[in-house]
């Protein structure tokens, strides 16, 4: 591969992000890189990488592609600047005026023939406009959205040496008074949409690891069940049948086994079952509640909360519930653990007077620091490339659901039908992101599509 | 205290006799069986049932309140389901409502106030469910006669975010099925 990217993580104790990326320059034609572009992405932590995202040209069936084009263009800014990656600065509006700041640019041709669309994208240094790399994303006017999000997911990939998570999406409770209902939505907020009709209490989805099925809990009928749904619709299947309480599903990363809570020995504890519900082990045993399992990353070791000390703790075991020991301390109340995707982090939440702090820590508990503070901040679940975290939230009044960076300094709202958002739980990737790269050497991509 | 206050007061007490009577079908007090006051709101349990009030003009002529009405809920503290006196008396009252009535299954529902983590407080509000539960058993109902269930915080009883509020949310009750 003719392009090398070298990546150190921005770490949360404020160490200077050192992110270079070498890119390879592709000469239009040629096979091999002739000589190397290289933008020096070294910057504070909390530096974004400027890019100058150009209008989408029309071409083909123009009268089509105009307003494609320019409903391309929002999707594609929205995606680099929800990355955190990107300042994105618009040719199209105020923010394009000024090239301050500005090392990339990125500008794309929108070819419409009847219903079939080529997006030809090229990314390049700037001011120089040397072409860093190309690629061609082929497919319907329908799934044009899908297309740009692939488009901006390789273009971070390109600089950063990850795909972004623009393809990705939150599945969420909508709560009304009574009731609820399992929805998804893309993480631009876009296309939300009900997966579920069970006007019953819901909560705590998870995702399986090859994103097929969302897992939650719901109280529909004499108690609360774990039920597992496919996301591309269809029936709910019940994965849990004993006992009255049964919440708190965690798709274990190999997707074959899941933890959760039930009662069906007493009192609350957590379970590690088949995928399909049967052969249920009990992992915990104590007399205090044991809730909210997570998984770490390797599948080895699971995070959990537990009252069994007096007051709610983070603890941690090992998958087969040996080893429990607490894992957060210095709080007088910790709850909700999440571990980061590479396993280096841990968020949780940590109760205020009336409310609750969004924390994140190193794996080991040690160095923990407020991200989100103020209000009641809760169910913390991050990105798939680690870069982000969603959560619920009352900030700016209401119920709804809000994504932070790791430094909680740049927090957007998730906007979504309906009055009540809760218990967001972010998907994994699509599974045909890894090594689709945006094409650094001239070679673009013919033929690919998006399902 | 006024009249009204007093009226509401001794009526309170006078409730759970009355409808036991009703329901247990006995047709011994039927003069004041069929004049019965609306529920009043909650005041302390006491045990010395009063004299039943003579009919009043105010109160509507309508049947005695339901069993349902009668069982009251149990309030708990702050990130507890342990029972305090308060609530081992209204268990009581409860528990002779249920003795009495021994063809009638109840569903004890856990709540919490909104403090506290979803998942936290479905298995605090199960534990309260529970708490209660045991109570009634070891008073003598049977336990095939009662369920439970929680619903965490998912069903507030107050609505706001303060003492007052979460004070009422924090508690179990009961469901005639």
């Amino acid at each position: 591969m003719a392009s090398s990217t070298r990546i150190s993580s921005p770490t949360f104790a404020g160490i200077t992000l050192a992110l270079v990326a070498v890119l390879a320059l592709a000469a239009g034609g040629v096979a091999q890189a002739q000589d190397e572009v290289r933008i020096d992405l070294e910057a504070g932590a909390d530096r974004r990488i400027g890019i100058l995202v150009e209008s989408f040209v029309p071409a083909g069936d123009r009268a089509v592609a105009r307003p494609k084009a320019v409903e391309a263009d929002p999707i594609l800014a929205n995606d680099l600047e929800n990355s955190t990656v990107f300042a994105v600065a618009r040719a199209w509006d105020a923010t394009g005026a000024s090239a301050q700041g500005v090392t990339a640019v990125v500008n794309a041709t929108l070819t419409v023939k009847g219903t079939a669309v080529t997006l030809s994208g090229r990314l390049s240094d700037f001011p120089a406009r040397r072409l860093i790399a190309k690629s061609e994303y082929r497919g319907t006017t329908a799934e044009l959205r899908r297309l740009v999000h692939r488009f901006a997911d390789d273009i971070i990939l390109q600089l950063t040496g990850e795909s972004g998570v623009s393809q990705t999406q939150i599945a969420y409770v909508s709560k009304a008074a009574k009731s609820s209902e399992l929805w998804v939505v893309d993480i631009d907020g876009h296309g939300a949409r009900a997966l579920t009709a069970f006007k019953a209490p819901i909560t705590s989805p998870t995702w399986s690891p090859n994103r097929a099925d969302v897992a939650f809990s719901s109280l529909r009928g004499a108690g609360w069940n774990i039920y597992a749904v496919p996301l591309r619709g269809g029936a709910a299947r019940q994965l849990t049948r004993a006992g009255t309480l049964n919440i708190a599903p965690a798709w274990a990363p190999d997707g074959a086994e899941v933890a959760y809570v039930s009662n069906k020995d007493g009192n609350s504890e957590i379970y590690l079952a088949r995928a399909d519900g049967s052969a249920p082990r009990r992992l915990t045993s104590n007399r205090g509640i044991d809730t909210s399992p997570a998984w770490a990353a390797h599948g080895q070791q699971i995070a959990f909360a537990s009252d069994r000390g007096g007051s709610v703790q983070v603890y941690v075991m090992d998958r087969d519930g040996g080893n429990q020991r607490r894992l957060i301390t210095g709080f007088t109340y910790s709850d909700s653990p999440d571990w980061s995707p590479r396993g280096d982090r841990i968020a949780f939440v940590v109760r205020t007077g009336g409310g609750f702090d969004l924390y994140i820590a190193n794996a080991d508990g040690s160095n923990p620091r407020a991200v989100v503070t103020g209000g009641a901040n809760e169910n913390p679940r991050w990105s798939p490339d680690g870069r982000q975290i969603v959560f619920s939230s009352n900030r700016g009044g209401g119920r709804g659901l809000w994504i932070t960076d790791l430094r909680g300094r740049s927090i957007r709202r998730l906007a979504v039908p309906g009055a009540v958002a809760a218990n967001p739980a972010w998907s994994p990737r699509p599974a045909q992101s890894p090594g689709s790269t945006l094409g650094s050497a001239a070679a673009p991509n013919p033929g690919r599509t998006t399902p | 205290m006024n009249l009204h206050s007093r009226f509401a007061s001794r009526a309170a007490l006078a409730l759970p006799l009355l409808a036991v009577l009703v329901l247990a079908g006995c047709s011994k007090n039927k003069e004041v069986a069929e004049a019965a006051p609306p529920p009043a709101p909650p005041v302390e349990a006491a045990p010395a049932p009063a004299p039943a009030p003579p009919p009043v003009e105010a109160a509507p002529v309508e049947t005695a309140p339901s069993l349902q009405d009668q069982l009251r809920p149990v309030f708990f503290d702050y990130d507890a389901a342990t029972l305090s006196s308060d609530a081992q008396a209204t268990l009581d009252a409860n528990g002779r409502l249920l003795l009495d009535n021994a063809s009638v299954t109840v569903q004890i529902e856990g709540h919490c106030d909104e403090r506290g983590t979803v998942e936290y407080n479905l298995s605090l509000g199960d534990r309260r469910a529970q708490s209660a539960r045991d109570y009634l058993v070891r008073y003598g109902v049977p336990a095939s006669r009662l369920s439970t269930v929680s619903y965490g915080e998912e069903r507030p009883f107050a609505t706001g975010s303060d003492e007052s509020a979460w004070a009422q949310n924090r508690r179990a009750h009961f469901v005639v099925r």
